[in-house]
């Protein structure tokens, strides 16, 4: 049974992935860091998206009842309440408007980081995945923040509060640094989340390995790896929280309408969302 | 409230656009995957950062997708569903509320019925006492003055029959005086003249009795 699951493995890893070519550099001796390729990377996305529309399928039945008895269509029921939650929360009574997307966002990263518990790979363990949806999301920050402030007003932001024209040095530079902040942040949503996924990828096959050269059978076939699965299920909620939390706030950020109160308390905010996911 | 803030169904011309611009985006991705490779994704890969842009254009497009049909297949009509549910209850809740005060109304109206008919009971309960008492007045007066009556009827009663028996005892007394004289004198006295003295006597004695 063991051999026929790690044979499944073996053969989806080897239709899905490709070894990098820096891999034989930086793979050390537990096998290469393969990286998903372009075919595999849409079928792990395609099933994903194919498995959360048949549950919803499922779930969609009991939708006419005046009470949702079904249990899958109450978890997705309870779902919408965090989510709603997330978004009121945080950016306001407005944000409910953005619920589809971060609901979708939320299913599609959560559900990618369980596969990853049982898979070889996974979308969130490939960066140009969640490289695609941070551009998608700051993107649509800075949509949503031009449709809020208008396009100069959006810009205007980047530049801080308004300084004397002997200091405009000053204003260009930080409007430079806002700017390249606004980049930053692609890079650390995608960076934060395939690095937790794929770091914890690496880390159970690096202890899988353990017990390998011993003489023991217990001990040589025994998953050490399986002892990071608490952890790495906890990581998967926290990975797709930290994911939405923060477009939330960066979407509360540019659509807030108090623009006075704003500028201050947002870059404020600003440091501080970012600091906090950076402990996690 | 919630549905002013939630995203309305999108016009199908925007959401046939939007697929068009994700299937267009995924197919160059897939494009840019298998032909372009850039300056620095080649010196990313040497450093073992695996960056396709080509898969992250195609993930923007796949996205763009789910986004659309997603929110179509089953978070518009979750939304609703839910929101129906809430108008329900806030519905029932409603009705249930002002059923409440009805029966709050219904009830003040029932104990203020419950204590005038308790007050109507007391003043007719009063009534009737007192309509019974005056009864017992006028009958205790009534009997009083029957009895009254009768009293005076058995005094004049009385005070006859004692006359009578007073005279009686009078015309005896008389004649046993009168008897008792004879034996004693012996002699045959004017039966006139000593009637007359021993009446004399009997009046001088009723005087000082």
């Amino acid at each position: 049974m063991q051999d026929l699951v790690l044979n499944a493995q073996w053969f989806l890893a080897e239709a899905t992935t490709h070894a990098a070519e820096a891999g034989g550099e930086h793979g050390g001796g537990h096998g290469g860091h393969a990286t998903l390729s372009f075919m595999g990377l849409m079928i792990y996305t395609f099933a994903i998206a194919g498995l959360i529309m048949i549950l919803m399928a499922f779930a969609k039945k009991g939708l006419k009842d005046r009470v949702f008895k079904g249990r899958l269509l109450q978890y997705f029921e309870q779902l919408h309440g965090f989510v709603e939650n997330l978004c009121v929360g945080i950016i306001g009574g407005h944000g409910r408007k953005y619920m589809p997307m971060i609901y979708t966002l939320w299913l599609m990263i959560f559900v990618s980081n369980l596969v990853a518990l049982a898979f070889p790979s996974s979308p969130t363990a490939d960066l140009s995945f969640n490289l695609g949806i941070a551009l998608l999301a700051i993107g649509y920050v800075q949509w949503e923040g031009m449709k809020a402030n208008g396009v100069f007003g959006h810009w205007k932001h980047f530049a801080g509060p308004k300084l004397p024209i002997a200091l405009i040095p000053i204003t260009l530079m930080i409007f430079v640094i806002e700017l390249i902040s606004e980049v930053m942040k692609n890079v650390s949503l995608s960076l934060r989340l395939f690095g937790n996924i794929d770091g914890g990828h690496q880390a159970a096959t690096a202890m899988n390995e353990l017990g390998k050269e011993s003489n023991l059978f217990l001990v040589k076939y025994l998953p050490f790896g399986a002892f990071l699965m608490p952890i790495k299920m906890l990581t998967c909620v926290v990975q797709a929280l930290i994911f939405c939390l923060l477009f939330c706030v960066y979407l509360s950020l540019v659509t807030h309408h108090d623009h006075d109160d704003h500028a201050d308390h947002a870059h404020g905010e600003e440091g501080g969302a970012n600091a906090h996911p950076a402990t996690t | 409230m919630s549905e002013k803030s939630y995203p309305k169904k999108s016009s199908a011309p925007m959401t046939i656009g939007m697929i068009i611009v994700g299937a267009a985006l995924m197919y160059g991705g897939m494009y840019m995957s298998s032909n372009v490779t850039l300056g620095f994704q080649e010196s990313l890969n040497e450093q073992g950062i695996l960056l396709d842009l080509g898969k992250t254009i195609a993930v923007i497009g796949v996205f763009l997708i789910l986004f659309k049909v997603l929110d179509l297949f089953f978070f518009n009509p979750l939304h609703v569903a839910i929101d129906t549910r809430t108008d329900d209850l806030e519905r029932t809740f409603g009705e249930a509320e002002s059923l409440r005060a009805e029966m709050t109304q219904m009830k003040s109206e029932y104990e203020k019925r419950l204590a005038d008919t308790e007050a109507d009971a007391r003043a007719q309960i009063q009534a009737q006492i007192k309509e019974a008492q005056d009864l017992k007045k006028s009958l205790m007066a009534d009997a009083q003055r029957q009895a009254d009556d009768y009293k005076q009827t058995a005094i004049a009663e009385i005070d006859a029959e004692k006359k009578k028996v007073m005279t009686e005892l009078r015309v005896e007394v008389t004649k046993l005086s009168l008897q008792a004289t004879e034996k004693i004198l012996g002699a045959n006295v004017d039966s006139d003249r000593n009637r007359k003295l021993i009446d004399e006597f009997l009046t001088s004695v009723e005087a000082k009795n």
